[in-house]
């Protein structure tokens, strides 16, 4: 069996990759795609411990991330759209009429 | 003597003031599928307040019959221990269920002749349900859903006015932070149950406090990530960025609704978390990270809510300012202290509802009649609403605490209990940030009654809904004087029942 620290390196290593990508992308898709990575980084975590402790709390639990990451992902797609109407962009920097 | 009613009842009705609010927004829903074409707004609106009123005297009567408090049993655990009635369940319940009501009679007048004003309405009573079992979480797993319960029709609230560019900018920022920070918290979340192997935050407390097997490292990161998904719902440094934007670019009844229910449901989730599931000094010192934000937050927040030009831009500031103030209540906690500053932060946090809900509505009413954010705008607007104006009045003495309104009381006890906790620091901080913020709000005041219109301007019709909301807040800001000793007393009793 892989011992569990290396589970622990492989998500931090995709939470990072999410991190790196929410801090350089200006499509607010991609952006979304970034912390749907730091998503699973977690759920990652979830489904190797829950093997580790031998209980099923942590691998039910990430499927209620899962739902959630879906409900989310459909409320920002709205708001992208309308601001894709109203800006004609897709750009996070785009969209500056407040000063930030 | 006999049981009072309420122990008779199965335990499940503990919940009632939740289900209160889901069962209103469905209904919310069903009318408009009778009814598609909005041709009722009255109705829409009065349902939604008979909800949220519903769900306050719930509240209130389950509080004022002992359901969940020590002397009646303690606590209800309802499935599997993931949720928890108590004291400070009901104590917040009843805060966000009178903040709704009042946000849902003020959206009456605000909404007049816009679309889609059913999911407006049932988007509020959604939110607040999440907000109710934020209140209620007993377990990481409920945490995390019933935050993006509450999230989620936020970021479709903010940016309701899809024509709008401020309003879907807001929207955009909103989301954007949130969904980052609702990805920190789920992985904070992912290294707790790593470490402990528990998401019900009584194990994890076990497990942490016996040495968290070696993992006291993981454990650590895992509390700094979930303490960074709280500071993102209580608009607190370093996740309060969105705060200026989305407050500034939502309709103002949402703006009063996420700045006083959202964040005192933030407070009401990170005071069950850190108190019953992260022992102190265990993994890491969240007393000393709390001190940290609480003065880097109202030091922030008052400081640039005095450089502001926009009234409603000021009033975001100024709740990121209060949000520091609250974060006292965790900052200066400790066992020995019993839940004496987590009460007054408790108190402080329901008074703020009440004054800050008003003060929000109050530009909503300056929206309605279509005059502008800027301080020189509401020049000379006493001589036309002078009602609406003592109303803002009050609310801007109260927020910065002067003496004789609610503001003042609620404040104190947070400043004495911080005292009495050894931490004197943290209220002279606060004590400063304070009478700085007397300066801005009396600028407020002052335009009002002071100065002269720059120009002549008629206000129009008086919208009812909307200033009957604006009053009844400031009716409740100063009946909160002398109510405050019975708010603090139910507020410190809730918190001490809390304790490990």
């Amino acid at each position: 069996m892989v011992p569990a620290q290396y589970y622990l390196v492989l998500s931090a290593a995709i939470f990072c990759i999410g991190v790196f990508g929410l801090l350089t992308r200006r499509n607010a898709l991609l952006f979304l795609m970034s912390v749907e990575l730091m998503l699973n980084a977690a759920n990652v975590n979830l489904v190797a411990f829950s093997l580790y402790w031998g209980n099923v709390t942590g691998q039910t639990f990430s499927l209620f991330t899962m739902a959630l990451a879906a409900a989310e992902v459909a409320v920002g797609i709205g708001i992208i759209l309308v601001l894709y109407r109203n800006f004609k962009d897709v750009d996070v920097t785009e969209a500056t009429t407040m000063r930030w | 003597m006999a049981a009072p009613l309420q122990a008779e009842a199965p335990t499940w009705t503990a919940l009632a003031p939740a289900l209160a609010l889901v069962v209103t927004g469905l209904v919310l829903i069903v009318v408009d599928s009778i009814d598609p074409d909005d041709g009722s707004p009255a109705l829409l609106a009065g349902v939604g307040t008979a909800g949220a009123l519903a769900s306050l005297g719930l509240a209130g009567w389950l509080l004022a019959g002992g359901t969940g408090q020590p002397d009646t049993g303690g606590a209800i655990a309802l499935y599997g221990d993931a949720l928890v009635v108590d004291g400070m369940t009901l104590f917040f319940q009843a805060l966000f269920a009178s903040v709704t009501a009042l946000v849902v009679v003020a959206s009456y007048d605000y909404l007049y002749d816009r679309e889609y004003q059913a999911e407006f309405y049932s988007l509020v009573l959604f939110a607040a349900t999440g907000m109710a079992l934020m209140a209620a979480a007993n377990s990481l797993s409920v945490a995390f859903v019933s935050l993006e319960l509450a999230s989620l029709p936020s970021y479709a609230l903010v940016s309701y006015l899809k024509r709008d560019t401020g309003s879907v900018e807001a929207g955009l920022k909103y989301f954007l932070v949130g969904a980052l920070s609702s990805a920190v918290f789920a992985f904070g979340i992912s290294l707790v149950y790593a470490a402990t192997g528990s998401l019900l935050l009584a194990d994890v407390y076990e497990t942490l406090a016996g040495g968290a097997n070696g993992l006291t490292g993981v454990a650590g990161v895992g509390i700094v990530m979930v303490a960074g998904g709280f500071a993102f719902k209580t608009a607190s440094v370093p996740f309060h960025f969105w705060a200026p934007e989305a407050y500034e670019g939502a309709p103002a009844p949402v703006s009063a609704f996420l700045s006083s229910a959202s964040k005192a449901a933030g407070f009401a989730l990170a005071f069950r978390v850190f108190v019953t599931g992260f022992p102190l000094g265990a993994g890491i010192d969240w007393v000393l990270l709390f001190q940290v934000l609480a003065v880097v937050t109202m030091t922030l927040g008052n400081f640039a809510a005095a450089t502001q030009e926009e009234v409603k831009r000021m009033l975001a500031y100024s709740s990121i300012g209060h949000a520091g103030y609250a974060l006292i209540g965790l900052a200066a906690f400790t066992t020995a202290d019993g839940g004496n500053v987590l009460g007054a932060s408790m108190a402080h946090l329901m008074v703020y509802g009440f004054m800050n809900t008003g003060a929000f509505l109050f530009v909503a009413l300056a929206e309605r009649w279509g005059i502008g954010r800027t301080f020189e705008d509401y020049a000379g607007l006493a001589d036309r609403a002078p009602l609406a104006c003592v109303a803002m009045t009050v609310f801007m003495f109260s927020l910065a605490g002067l003496p004789p309104f609610g503001g003042f009381f609620s404040k104190y006890f947070l400043f004495a209990g911080a005292v009495e906790a050894g931490f004197w620091w943290l209220a002279a901080v606060g004590a400063v940030n304070s009478a700085l913020s007397l300066f801005y709000y009396s600028r407020v005041v002052k335009a009002l009654w002071l100065e002269d219109a720059t120009a002549e301007f008629e206000l129009g019709p008086t919208p009812t809904a909307l200033y009957a909301a604006v009053v009844f807040a400031a009716v409740a800001t100063v009946l909160l004087l002398p109510g405050f000793g019975a708010v603090i007393e139910t507020a410190q009793a809730a918190a001490t029942a809390v304790l490990p």
